[in-house]
């Protein structure tokens, strides 16, 4: 049940895709691609596209005066992060082979990753259980890109994000200048801090345990892993979300993924319990198969 | 239980809307309630429709995540006071069997010993802080143990149909002048009330009264409906007290983290 909801818009999403990537020309008079606010929906072309409009739109706003952020956000753009760099999980060699690659700065497309850390990807697929699959806490930029929907509250001083899928992982975000818990207390979904850059809600995390995975694709981090998401507003029912993950202990620089977050309209929609942990039977018959727990990165010595 | 939830949203949507919109139609006249008066306890934080403001983190001082009713002290095991009026469980015959093997196999068959949410009332005074955030038409409560949440659906919605087995149940909440009341159905029969085995079946019906005692104290009281275990509905109450470190926040007790 977990993921029938989000398998089916997938499905349908990348069955799309493939029709118009497999026969461009046909594609394209066939159906016309999918377009989020206006813009086109490959993460670079979005992102850029975004921005540009979120300069001229005057967002909703809170009776406080912040850019009004709530409601309950899809974000099928994202795909559950399940292949950061696109379809074919990257091509160094021809970076203009990466369609569809959430990661918009460096411009090919990749994932900055040191040598042995794009090694340990792959590794990561062949013989590790993702842990969100046991349900552990999902962190950003992931937790914004799962399965389902995540709920924005905005109150005073602080805001949350709720997630439905994965055995609901929340964050608190503070908003009130506080500083970071201290760096020996890590969490599984970070500490967050927020503040606003005009109308674009900033959020800063850190003190994370680096035992998660971004996606099922085994992108992974470590605890030195900063994550910077900025949230704005494109038009009433669309948000830019930009990630960027600076993480110096496996990556050789910076980098940044961008998705939309879509507003979910469903009338009276109410996000549902899900006991994920409590129903998980996968992570069982996985250790059976030979998949092993995955107990984070396995630096180079 | 596995639920499908396309089904059930569609359900919801055909049979509840007319429920739903009879219900807005009653609480409309509700709508002036909520307003400060003189006999109200000093200091309750308001919000800006004058309503109680449960906004903060709280956590009881109580051992009732052990045991509910009075109890002597064990290895790891703080004494406490009971937390049920007048101490006493009105168990069904059978069912007080039940709750004594419970009591002997507690070490391994407390289902909180699997780390699974441990159901209402008992998420509500686990030895964790949680945080409430209150708009007008949702509240939730965000917890520290196992990152659980429960929303408390504050609009015209009813309870959705059917029977389904949440652990954490369905929990839809009104004002009765100062007090939240929050009613709870559609419970699953895994979960303990403590750790001592005093349990329910899937017909429980939980309603949860939050009353201000102040700035920093909520009294909370628990009315048990279960006529499959009890013979009577009974009571549990205890206080909410307000965690006021500077900076306190939730951090995470992941229990299936753990190896």
């Amino acid at each position: 049940m977990r993921y029938r909801l989000f398998d089916c818009a997938v499905r349908t999403a990348i069955t799309l895709a493939v029709v118009v990537w497999i026969s461009p020309s046909t594609g394209a008079q066939m159906r016309k691609p999918r377009q989020v606010a206006g813009c086109p929906s490959t993460a670079a072309a979005f992102h850029l596209c975004a921005l540009a409009k979120a300069k001229t739109f005057n967002p909703p706003r809170t009776p406080d005066g912040q850019p009004d952020l709530q409601g309950v956000w899809e974000t099928p753009m994202a795909g559950g992060l399940g292949n950061i760099e696109g379809r074919r999980g990257g091509d160094a060699d021809n970076p203009a082979a990466v369609p569809n690659s959430l990661v918009v700065d460096p411009p090919n497309g990749m994932i900055p990753y040191q040598p042995w850390a794009r090694e340990q990807r792959a590794e990561n697929v062949a013989r590790y259980i993702d842990p969100y699959t046991h349900c552990l806490p999902i962190t950003a930029p992931r937790i914004m890109a799962s399965p389902r929907t995540r709920q924005i509250a905005q109150y005073p001083g602080y805001l949350t994000i709720v997630n439905e899928s994965g055995g609901h992982p929340f964050r608190v975000i503070y908003m009130d200048g506080r500083p970071h818990l201290p760096a020996d207390i890590k969490l599984w979904r970070g500490d967050s801090r927020g503040h606003w850059d005009g109308n674009t809600l900033v959020i800063e995390t850190t003190n994370l345990t680096g035992l998660a995975w971004f996606g099922s694709g085994g992108d992974f981090f470590s605890d030195a892993l900063k994550i910077t998401e900025r949230l704005t507003m494109v038009d009433a029912d669309t948000i830019d979300y930009a990630a960027t993950i600076d993480d110096p202990k496996v990556s050789t620089r910076p980098w940044t993924m961008a998705f939309a977050l879509e507003r979910n309209k469903e009338k009276g929609y109410e996000q549902m319990e899900e006991g994920c942990f409590e129903s998980d039977r996968d992570t069982a018959d996985l250790l059976l198969t030979g998949f092993l727990m995955y107990t984070g990165p396995r630096f180079p010595k | 239980m596995k639920l499908d939830r396309a089904a059930l949203r569609k359900r919801v949507l055909s049979t509840c809307l007319p429920v739903a919109a009879l219900c807005l139609g009653s609480l409309l006249p509700a709508a002036a309630a909520g307003q400060v008066t003189a006999s109200q306890p000093d200091g309750v934080r308001r919000t800006a429709d004058g309503k109680p403001d449960f906004s903060g983190i709280w956590r009881t001082m109580n051992a009732a995540a052990w045991n509910i009713q009075d109890h002597a002290a064990e290895k790891d095991v703080p004494a406490g006071r009971g937390v049920v009026e007048g101490n006493d469980i009105p168990y069904r015959p059978e069912a007080l069997v039940k709750k004594q093997e419970n009591f002997k196999n507690r070490a391994t068959a407390d289902p909180e010993t699997k780390c699974y949410l441990p159901g209402v009332p008992r998420i509500m005074y686990m030895p964790y802080p949680f945080q409430i955030a209150q708009a007008p038409t949702q509240i939730s409560i965000l917890f520290e143990y196992v990152h659980a949440v429960r929303n408390i659906f504050m609009g015209s919605a009813p309870h959705y149909p059917g029977h389904i087995d949440f652990w954490l149940g369905d929990s839809r909440g009104r004002w009765e002048g100062d007090t939240l009341v929050v009613d709870v159905i559609h419970f699953n029969d895994q979960t303990w009330f403590d750790r001592a085995g005093n349990f329910h079946s899937d017909a429980l019906h939980v309603i949860e009264r939050y009353t201000p005692m102040g700035p920093d104290h909520i009294r909370y009281e628990a009315t048990i409906e279960d006529p499959q275990v009890f013979t009577k509905p009974w009571k549990m109450s205890m206080l909410f007290y307000r965690q006021k470190e500077e900076h306190a926040q939730l951090l995470e007790y992941e229990c299936f983290a753990f190896p």
